[in-house]
């Protein structure tokens, strides 16, 4: 199996380079410091797990994709610049299995960072705040690992279709800012973007939800901010300043926005894979 | 049979420049094929080709028997390939690069007898590649291109950056893994290293191919015998050496006598000549070398000649006497 073989290859490669370290300690540090600041931070009386875990997904949708995109950006248009690709090409692996391996050994260096973190914190949370809310608690960790797998797809989607280091640096930097700062502040948000290109400019008249939707399509981080909106128990919404989900329409319902957060694990990939079939490689 | 074909192969590249043009290029299979040509000539492109790294702008190419546009895995899985400018992943050691090819490829290698060919002990195969030598490297690269026992190989400029004494030893080793009926496709601009390993060269140049035979075939297809050069005691004043048959230019530079000759069989004529007239000193005489083949060939289509590495591939026999 040649994926394998990429994969095996480009894991130890990685871990050689510290990759493993760098992506497991910054994930750790920000897990435990999300915890930190809430249990530091209660003034009006004991802390709530559920406000600490909201805190964690807010702050965690500008980090968590940061550390993602950088993991993985150069994992093949770094070996373009320095032609170690013509000997990876050289052996029968297909175009293919290249970027697939990379994908898989990328994306399992995240994967095994976020699961050891998220166990971290189950520990933290068990001991600092009254009450676990395990269900809660896991479907923000899976929901915040596909979300960063989402990006690892999106940085191998662009390094597979760069040809230099620069490139691809300019292109997951690019990708970042447009995805993420504008996510910030709701005055500069991407949201208020469509909402003043689709309604000021063009006059279409589209309703907040439709904006939103366009928002989670365009947006990986808008979807997984609407996805995880789902996770947390009816009731306790409001008090956290976020809509219940009943309120809106079936298309930005968080089941929807998981679905398209799914979509941000293949798409990237299924165009990577198809630049890089066609690229050439010299 | 066939090892490699082109038909009409042409690369142009962003519509206007053309790498390689029309070529039409055959390898039989267990020949050591030397593909010449100064830097820029378009053979690196026509190896890209045959890899499937770049898809030919129009005409038809097979390796093995199979379409690299579509059959690219058959091809790779067949054929080891040394790679121009490629480099190595510095983190891994040369155990570690083997393993993996040898992973790539289904093949079981021993890596340490395997490493041993090519001149890499087991402690040097030890090591992360960022420490090797350029010449290491080298080595390394050819074993991972062995690895598998492949039917063809394919080696892109596979001397580049060594130093004279290492390219006499990667020009043995390659003689060596081309002994058991391997088809080597073996692309240089250095025409010492063809001459000495290759059974049949092709003179490549502005992605045209400008002649194909042996090296032998190519230098008596030329008519050039070569020169001979004679330091004597004194000049004589009589010198008749014009008038022997197949001496073409005579040139006289203080007390050393040259003469261009088509005919080698006509050296030993000027000789006896001016021993008759005068006192020889030394004699050296030079059969036409590849290098000047080579210059003969492709400056003839484009005015600048290209350069050549002068230190190597002249073929000078010094007679004492």
């Amino acid at each position: 199996m040649s994926v394998r073989a990429v994969v095996s290859k480009d894991f130890l490669d990685a871990r050689r380079a510290k990759i493993v370290w760098f992506v497991g300690i910054h994930y750790m540090l920000l897990i435990v410091l999300f915890f930190l600041q809430v249990r530091l931070g209660g003034a009006e009386g004991a802390p709530d797990l559920l406000v600490a875990l909201w805190n964690m997904v807010f702050i965690g949708a500008v980090f968590v994709p940061a550390i993602a995109l950088v993991t993985a950006y150069l994992s093949i248009a770094g070996e373009r610049e320095s032609g170690s690709i013509k000997h990876l090409l050289s052996t029968p692996v297909s175009r293919r299995d290249v970027v697939l391996g990379k994908y898989i050994s990328r994306a399992g260096i995240v994967a095994a960072s976020l699961v050891l973190g998220f166990a971290i914190a189950a520990v933290l949370a068990v001991v600092w705040f009254d009450s676990l809310y395990a269900a809660v608690f896991v479907r923000i960790a899976a929901l915040t690992t596909i979300y960063a797998l989402a990006y690892v797809a999106v940085a191998i989607g662009i390094s597979a279709v760069t040809a230099s280091r620069s490139r691809a640096m300019a292109g997951a930097l690019g990708f970042y800012l447009l995805t993420n700062l504008v996510t910030l502040n709701d005055d500069i948000s991407g949201l208020a973007g469509i909402d003043y290109v689709l309604n000021t400019v063009l006059g279409l008249g589209v309703g907040e939800d439709l904006i939103q939707f366009v928002g989670m399509l365009t947006n990986p981080a808008r979807a997984y901010l609407v996805a995880t909106i789902g996770v947390f128990p009816d009731g306790r919404l409001e008090t956290m300043d976020l809509p219940e989900p009943s309120e809106l329409s079936w298309y930005v319902q968080p089941e929807v926005a998981a679905v398209i957060l799914g979509l941000w694990l293949i798409l990237p990939m299924l165009v990577g894979i198809r630049q890089f079939e066609r690229a050439a490689v010299s | 049979m066939t090892a490699i074909e082109t038909k009409h192969l042409t690369k142009r590249f962003n519509e206007e420049v053309v790498a390689v043009d029309r070529l039409d290029l055959r390898v039989t299979e267990g020949e050591v094929f030397g593909f010449l040509g100064p830097n820029g000539a378009g053979k690196s492109t026509v190896i890209n080709v045959l890899l499937d790294f770049v898809r030919p702008t129009e005409g038809d190419v097979t390796v093995l028997g199979y379409d690299p546009t579509t059959d690219a895995e058959q091809i790779r899985r067949r054929t080891g390939v040394l790679p121009e400018g490629a480099s190595l992943y510095a983190r891994l050691t040369g155990r570690e690069h083997i393993g993996w090819v040898a992973r790539a490829n289904d093949a079981t290698v021993d890596v340490d007898s395997l490493l041993s060919r090519v001149g890499l002990s087991s402690d040097e195969a030890g090591r992360a590649v960022g420490d090797y030598s350029k010449g290491m490297r080298r080595r390394l690269a050819l074993a991972m291109a062995l690895v598998g026992d492949p039917e063809l190989l394919i080696l892109d400029e596979p001397s580049a950056g060594l130093d004279p004494t290492g390219m006499q030893e990667f020009r043995e080793i390659i003689r060596a893994e081309a002994g058991d009926g391997r088809t080597v496709f073996f692309s240089s601009h250095i025409l010492g290293e063809v001459e000495a390993v290759c059974d049949r060269i092709g003179i490549l140049n502005d992605g045209c191919l400008v002649a194909t035979g042996t090296p032998d075939a190519l230098r008596s297809n030329l008519d050039l015998g070569g020169t001979i050069s004679i330091d004597v005691a004194y000049v004589p004043d009589a010198l008749a050496l014009n008038a022997i048959d197949g001496v073409e230019d005579v040139t006289i530079d203080e007390s050393t006598i040259t003469a261009t000759i088509t005919d080698s069989t006509k050296k030993i004529e000027v000789i006896s000549e001016l021993d008759e007239h005068t006192r020889i000193l030394d004699i050296t005489s030079a059969e036409t070398s590849l290098e000047r083949l080579f210059n003969t060939y492709t400056s003839s289509s484009r005015e600048d000649a290209p350069a050549v590495d002068n230190e190597i591939g002249a073929a000078e026999v010094g007679v004492k006497r």
